[in-house]
């Protein structure tokens, strides 16, 4: 959601990625304004990772810019991605199991007060962080271990709210999750745009997509192969878009041309 | 609430008829003192604490100890064993679920996020899978669940429990949607409008409790009403009464997707103001038009203000038709509360038959946003029939979860 003349949160232009023989990204481009949820899919390869991990700063481009606030900027590591407003939850979560929820969220960025470490501090902010997003995870001191995969998925998505990030980025965050588990992080993933975040949001999953995204960018073979309306794109636009079948309005203008005779 | 005389006959089958009518009071409103539900049933208090005392001692009602106005009262409620129920609200982008028991107390809910233009196959499955979940989260078991309201935002016919106008909800309005569900989880389902089920939720527990005739009006994606008459909702022979979004205010206008052109909601619903916007604050969500208006947003504020007006004198034929004592308005647009409840009521109070008995009120739903599930929720426990034996064996009140 944007008004016509904002300058996005943040721009990708012309991205390129060669990994020997395989171009893995062709001359994306990319836009994500604030209050803004935009989805990013594709099948299997078609670079949806490869853009997560250059906005995180785990890939670096071969080619192309990237832009926050319309100031070109570049990303070589995931903490220069991280001082730049930019949070990143991958598939694989990268939670420790034997930490409670608070240690969990800030781990590797702890806050201290003198030389103490500030557990109290800490596990305010982690109750208000999950307050935020409306999680239902019972408490901040419970072992990791305990929870379950969707409750993980929460504490994942709350991690990124720690340091007031601008940019949230999930890759498959509801993929191998239950339905009810599935609720919570579509519920998470409104509750990000509505505190005004841009999220890119990376998905197999169309009705996932559909229900939480404003803009939906296809990817094929590395490619843009598309752009939509979340709200009035039809469900087979975004199939025939991913798999680069012809789309339902070039079918539909092929119906109504006059039959020779 | 309303009055009825017991039944004539034996001292038995009068003392039966009275057990009866206290039971569907508890049920009908959740919790009452016993003060309350001798005034609602027009029992003497005296045969009201009889009463209580039997079921209590059969297990159908629990009592505890509250407070009314400053002075210690019995509260009577259901006894929880008797049974769970779910509320399901099917909206057009959230799922909404609520489980609760027959004191109408929630005890778990969910909300689902969903794309718009949803298909029926895939949003009934979820509907499925999430009662599960909801009732293994609270410890029990489908058994304990003994109906399942379901509101849907089109009319439905009460009688088959499907879509009756065609075009409303494309895919929907032919598949049967309860007997899909109740296939699914062996428990008998009810369907109902929407802005039903709120008028119920509203009319049993909420804003119009006290009045015998309220109007429910549901401003959202789309625009409903619901009419509570003398204590029961009014549907119509195919379910197509109160549906406010079709009344014609534009001439010609627009076409609708019920077919005809200049419906409410080509006007008030959530295209409509999202059109509106769009060139001046971009694409947004009705979510983001409500929030900002709340946020002071002049823009938004004046769509949604310009909304109230026009739904404001489609509710006033409404009211003239009716002549409720209370028009509660819901749904989403109703978030931004005085931005949207001052001109429909100036607009409502314009155009109103004006009489000498009583002004008609319009207020916010107590309910808010839940409203409209919690009335799915009351609609299936009101269905549900509970056997009572509270003569015979007095252990064997269980769960009756008949159709």
């Amino acid at each position: 959601m944007s008004t016509a003349n904002d300058v996005p949160l943040l721009s990708l232009r012309g991205l390129g990625k060669r990994f020997g023989a395989v171009e893995a990204l062709v001359d994306v481009d990319l836009d994500v304004y604030a209050h803004e949820v935009v989805a990013l899919v594709g099948d299997n390869g078609a670079g949806k990772s490869t853009v997560a991990k250059m906005i995180s700063g785990v890939l670096v481009p071969d080619t192309g810019l990237i832009e926050i606030d319309g100031e070109t900027v570049t990303i070589p590591t995931p903490i220069a991605a991280h001082a730049l407003g930019i949070a990143t939850v991958f598939q694989e979560l990268a939670l420790a199991d034997n930490l409670d929820v608070t240690s969990n969220l800030f781990l590797g960025r702890e806050l201290h007060r003198g030389r103490v470490r500030d557990d109290e501090t800490m596990e305010q902010i982690a109750r208000k962080v999950l307050r935020d997003l409306n999680s239902r995870i019972p408490s901040v001191k419970s072992p990791l271990s305990t929870l379950s995969k969707g409750q993980r998925q929460s504490v994942a998505i709350a991690r990124t709210l720690i340091g007031r990030p601008r940019i949230v980025v999930l890759d498959e965050p509801t993929a191998a999750l239950s339905v009810s588990q599935t609720a919570e992080v579509l519920t998470h993933i409104e509750r990000l745009r509505d505190l005004g975040l841009g999220v890119v949001l990376i998905s197999h999953n169309m009705n996932d997509v559909r229900a939480v995204s404003d803009r939906i960018i296809v990817l094929r073979h590395g490619r843009n192969n598309g752009e939509f309306d979340a709200a009035t794109v039809s469900h087979e636009a975004i199939l025939a878009a991913i798999t680069g079948a012809p789309s339902t309005r070039e079918l539909d203008s092929r119906a109504f041309l006059p039959t020779p005779h | 609430m309303s009055r009825r005389a017991p039944a004539a006959g034996s001292q038995s089958s009068l003392r039966d008829a009275n057990r009866n009518l206290v039971v569907e009071t508890v049920k009908r409103y959740g919790g009452l003192t016993q003060v309350e539900l001798s005034e609602a049933t027009g029992l003497s208090q005296a045969t009201v604490s009889t009463i209580v005392r039997e079921l209590l001692a059969a297990g159908v009602v629990d009592t505890a100890t509250t407070t009314r106005s400053g002075r210690r009262a019995q509260m009577v409620t259901l006894a929880r064993r008797v049974g769970l129920a779910a509320g399901v609200q099917i909206g057009h982008r959230h799922l909404r679920l609520v489980l609760g028991d027959f004191s109408h107390q929630v005890i778990a809910e969910q909300t689902l996020p969903l794309p718009a233009d949803h298909r029926v196959d895939t949003s009934l499955d979820r509907v499925a899978l999430l009662v599960v979940d909801l009732v293994e989260r609270v410890g029990a078991s489908l058994d304990d669940v003994v109906g399942l309201g379901v509101g849907l935002p089109a009319p439905v016919d009460a009688s088959t429990g499907m879509v009756s106008v065609r075009g409303i909800m494309p895919g929907w309005d032919t598949v049967h949607i309860g007997q899909v569900l109740s296939k699914r989880l062996g428990r008998p389902v009810y369907v109902d409008n929407d802005a039903n089920l709120g008028a119920i939720a509203e009319s049993t527990l909420g804003a119009a409790r006290q009045y015998s005739d309220s109007v429910f009006v549901r401003a959202s994606y789309g625009t409903g009403a619901g009419i509570v008459i003398n204590g029961q909702v009014h549907r119509g022979v195919a379910g197509t009464a109160g549906e406010i979004g079709h009344v014609q205010v534009a001439f010609p206008g627009e076409l609708c997707r019920c077919g005809n052109r200049g419906c409410l909601d080509t006007v008030v619903g959530a295209s409509a103001l999202i059109d509106r916007l769009r060139v001046s604050s971009g694409p947004l969500a009705l979510r983001d038009v409500v929030q900002r208006a709340i946020d002071g947003d002049e823009r938004c504020g004046k769509v949604v203000a310009e909304a109230g007006a026009m739904i404001g004198m489609v509710v006033a034929g409404l009211g003239v038709a009716v002549n409720p004592q209370l028009v509660v308005v819901g749904g989403e647009l109703a978030e931004t509360g005085e931005l949207l409840l001052r001109p429909l009521r100036e607009a409502v109070r314009r155009n109103v038959l004006l009489n000498q008995i009583a002004p008609l009120e319009v207020v916010a739903a107590s309910l808010g946003s839940r409203a409209e599930v919690i009335g799915a929720l009351v609609l299936a426990l009101q269905s549900t029939a509970l056997p009572l034996r509270v003569d015979d064996d007095q252990a064997a009140v269980g769960v009756g979860a008949t159709q």
